[in-house]
């Protein structure tokens, strides 16, 4: 048999599988689910409210926070510097490119960490870096930084040394009696410049 | 799953082993398959041999209905395929001029490179013809650069192009490739056989 003849018994019967079928357009995942549960396990995602109010005292710019509640409770009560992406609009254009991007940390919170732990799973899974979460939510931040509970008398001095930071940060960020009805940042921030390049790499080959 | 390396699977310098040890056998294969010999080459102009047409059609649909079929499995996700981007005044003009230089040096890139290897001196000529043509394409950069970006396309499939699905444009490839094949036996027939 013709080597022709024989390449069209093989190559036709498949090319006419595959003009059949529908074209599959589900992408695999970055992480498989056990990756996920252990990255999640692990809590690399977790940034703690001293690092944070650290942070925006020091005004550091590649902070960015990000508040995932809706937007009414945004407006009650958000964190200095905060924008808010409601967890149900994550997947909007509008904010790809603040979450898809290289420049800025991205501080996910919500009141616990159930919203905002969402928000970092999905964009995670979507592949984009530089997403994490606050430690313990809003509750946990007025528990430490704004009310932070004076150590006991037997406690070791870091204890102490604990507490008179989250005490002057607590004062410096307003306090828990002065953070009801802030709202210091109305218009939105600038989209960080510097997008996350495609994951497109491939050595180049030819004749 | 895939591509390997931009699910970072595999690190770049492992890709760069594979590809080495890819290359060692593509070399071997072309070799071995007569393509060092430029009278087997230039038979596809002349329709004495279409070998080096049906080898690469060949590669061509095979590559294309693996690539196809591991997507449609899940295997590859094809939007993080690597497209050489088209720049479609240069691709001509660039077609136009690798052509002419297939005619007349008797090799293609790859096969002068196969062919020097095993001391052929014509292909030894050959890849000095194309180190001279880099640089002079290098140092005249600034001359040619609007026209060498004019008309960007982006990477565009064929099949996007003319507004079908990835298989049928397969299907029709292939039915190309089978008359391309059926044609060249022909050729080959009328053709007086070259001894070489």
């Amino acid at each position: 048999m013709k080597p022709r003849i024989l390449l069209a018994i093989f190559a036709v019967p498949l090319a006419l599988i595959i003009a059949a079928v529908p074209e599959n357009t589900t992408h695999t995942f970055k992480l498989t689910p056990s990756q996920l549960l252990e990255e999640a396990n692990s809590g690399v995602q977790y940034y703690s409210p001293d690092e944070i109010a650290d942070m925006i005292i020091k005004e550091d710019p590649s902070l960015q926070l990000i508040d995932v509640r809706n937007a009414d409770e945004f407006e009650k009560f958000n964190l200095p510097g905060a924008m808010n992406i409601p967890l149900a609009d994550i997947l909007s254009e509008d904010w790809q490119a603040y979450l898809d991007q290289d420049v800025k940390i991205n501080i996910f919170y919500s009141n616990g960490t159930l919203k905002s732990d969402n928000a970092w799973m999905i964009t995670r899974q979507l592949g984009y870096e530089n997403n994490y979460v606050l430690l313990g939510g809003l509750n946990y931040w007025v528990e430490t930084i704004m009310d932070p509970a004076v150590p006991g008398n037997t406690s070791p001095n870091e204890e102490f040394a604990k507490y008179d930071f989250r005490k002057g940060a607590g004062m410096a960020l307003g306090g828990a009696a002065a953070s009801v009805g802030q709202s210091t940042s109305s218009s939105k921030p600038p989209v960080p410049i510097i997008r996350s390049k495609p994951k497109k790499k491939r050595v180049q080959g030819g004749c | 799953m895939g591509p390997l390396i931009a699910y970072e699977i595999i690190t770049e310098n492992t890709n760069l082993f594979f590809a080495f040890l890819i290359g060692i056998g593509f070399g071997f294969v072309l070799e071995r398959a007569g393509f060092s010999s430029s009278r087997k080459l230039v038979g596809v102009f002349y329709g004495y041999d279409t070998v080096v047409l049906k080898v690469f059609f060949t590669a061509g649909i095979t590559a294309m209905l693996g690539l196809l079929f591991f997507s449609l499995f899940g295997w590859i996700d094809l939007d993080l395929i690597y497209i050489n981007p088209t720049y479609l005044y240069s691709t001509i003009v660039g077609g136009i001029i690798m052509g002419a230089g297939f005619i007349i040096g008797g090799f293609c890139p790859g096969t002068s490179i196969c062919a020097a290897s095993i001391g052929k001196i014509d292909a030894m000529f050959f890849v000095g013809g194309i180190f001279i043509g880099v640089i002079i394409f290098n140092e005249s950069y600034p001359l040619w650069e609007n026209f060498y970006k004019a008309k960007f396309m982006g990477a565009p499939k064929l099949s996007e192009f003319l507004g079908i699905s990835d298989g049928i444009m397969a299907l029709l490839f292939v039915g190309m490739a089978m008359a391309a094949f059926w044609l060249g036996e022909r050729f080959e027939k009328i053709k007086k056989p070259v001894v070489y």
